[in-house]
């Protein structure tokens, strides 16, 4: 849950899926909450909290083996469901249970990837048959942005207009959020995302 | 503060480097290092003059009260050693984390890949650790490792062997099998200055038997291997370093560690560590 909003927030945005890969881990922020974002093999998107239990390295430069992620400090793999199950300087042990990584509930939905902190409670947002656009920064906080478009605060800010754009925000710090565009099916992405931009430059003045 | 973190002697500069004034920092302090006909001569900023020691090619000095004087490495005396200044290299991680990751070997076929260690060997045999009581220092002897490739003139690898000792908290000192003279050890050293809780500057210290390579390829080699340690120490969370259990999970690998920061709460040490769980 996040506390910038001042209401529960159950689901928070963390990327486009294009974004990330398949076999590949990237770092993402929420509300100061270092999460490593990863994506097995198979496809399956997985959110934990970007530190190995064993010597508090970051799991995001980490490297996806199949179905384990493993941490580019000593190797240590964690299954699907975050356990360390192989630690090479050990081959022959088998981890105690207790060794996890801390997960959280990771989902997709048209593209977009949401991370629940909390309790889960509650549809993954929709975003419709929008397409996604881009992500980028701005440095603004994520209850000054809902009430620049006077829009409840809501997970997803959905604006509609031309280009039919809905942004799902992740709060990043207390000042910072990055955004995660979509916009309706048929739009350029070019002219949308220079649309953003503006749309960027405006927030970080007003 | 009043733990005994102050208490200790620090490397603050090379001995090789005596003509460069140096402003820098120690336990959050700045300091100055110059040289006049007396020697060196380190100075808080309001002027007042600090202790000095000049050993091992680098300049100590201390802000506290130490009440011993700065440990030996006797082996390093030895005639035909190349002593080698690598240098310096700023981290931005706690001191005691630099240390820790000097102790470890079980990240050699993962950060020093093919250098000093290779998958699939990855394993960490059982090793001795003590606290040895009278000189107050941490020992990890029987260390051994596959090393792919330990010396110039070694054709594939070999099994190397290593002690660690720990004389001070933010020093440690390497002995490591050497290839052209099996009854010797060759030296390496960290010296760690602590510059804030969460910055440091690291000075690694070398006194080996190599006659095959120049000091420059001594010193790049170095440096490599520090350079690979510290994508790994600026990415740890916290950067401070935990010494109480329960935040990190050690194995039996980790046995140098684990010494390691019970003789740090042992001893009071509590600058650049992180004493309650986050």
């Amino acid at each position: 849950m996040t506390r910038l909003w001042g209401i529960v927030l159950n689901w928070i945005a963390v990327g486009l899926a294009e974004d990330i890969p398949v076999g590949t881990v990237v770092p993402r922020r929420v509300d100061g909450l270092d999460l490593a974002i990863w994506r097995s093999g198979l496809g399956r998107f997985h959110a934990w909290d970007d530190r190995c239990p064993h010597r508090g390295m970051r799991l995001s430069h980490g490297f996806v083996r199949g179905e384990v992620l493993a941490c580019v400090y000593h190797g240590w793999q964690y299954n699907l469901d975050g356990a360390c199950d192989y630690i090479p300087a050990h081959p022959d042990l088998t981890p105690p249970k207790t060794i996890c990584a801390n997960t959280y509930v990771c989902e997709t939905r048209n593209q977009a990837l949401w991370v629940a902190l909390g309790t889960v409670n509650g549809d993954v947002p929709d975003i419709g048959d929008r397409i996604p656009i881009r992500s980028l920064d701005i440095s603004c906080g994520a209850p000054a942005i809902a009430r620049y478009f006077d829009h409840p605060q809501d997970p997803l800010i959905v604006l509609r207009g031309k280009y039919d754009l809905a942004i799902a925000l992740q709060p990043s710090t207390s000042r910072s959020c990055f955004a995660h565009v979509f916009a309706g099916a048929g739009q350029d992405k070019k002219i949308v995302s220079r649309y953003v931009e503006k749309l960027r430059d405006e927030l970080e003045a007003a | 503060m009043s733990d005994s973190s102050k208490d200790h002697w620090y490397p603050v500069g090379l001995l090789s480097d005596i003509y460069t004034p140096r402003q820098t920092l120690l336990f959050d302090q700045e300091i100055s290092l110059t040289h006049d006909d007396t020697g060196f001569v380190v100075k808080k900023s309001g002027g007042v003059s600090l202790p000095t020691i000049e050993r091992f090619g680098h300049l100590w000095t201390s802000l506290g009260q130490p009440d011993h004087d700065l440990f030996v490495i006797p082996e390093a005396d030895t005639p035909g050693r190349h002593l080698v200044d690598v240098g310096s290299v700023k981290v931005k991680c706690s001191p005691l984390r630099a240390v820790e990751n000097f102790l470890d070997i079980a990240h050699f076929p993962f950060i020093h890949t093919d250098i000093l260690g290779a998958e699939p060997h990855t394993e960490v045999d059982r090793y001795k650790v003590e606290i040895r009581e009278g000189v107050n220092e941490v020992w990890a002897t029987k260390v051994k490792f596959f090393q792919p490739q330990a010396a110039k003139s070694a054709e594939g690898g070999i099994i190397t062997e290593y002690m660690y000792r720990v004389p001070a908290p933010t020093c440690a000192v390497l002995y490591k099998t050497c290839p052209p003279r099996p009854k010797e050890w060759d030296i390496i050293t960290l010296f760690v200055q602590p510059l804030t809780e969460e910055w440091c500057e690291v000075w690694p210290w070398m006194a080996l038997y190599d006659d095959d390579s120049t000091m420059a390829e001594m010193v790049s080699f170095q440096q490599l291997i520090f350079m690979q340690d510290r994508s790994i120490l600026e990415n740890q969370i916290p950067l401070k370093l935990p010494l109480d259990p329960g935040m990190e999970t050690p194995t039996q690998a980790d046995m140098t560690s684990v010494a390691y920061r019970r003789w740090l709460k042992r001893i009071g040490y509590s600058y650049g560590a992180q004493m309650v769980a986050a």
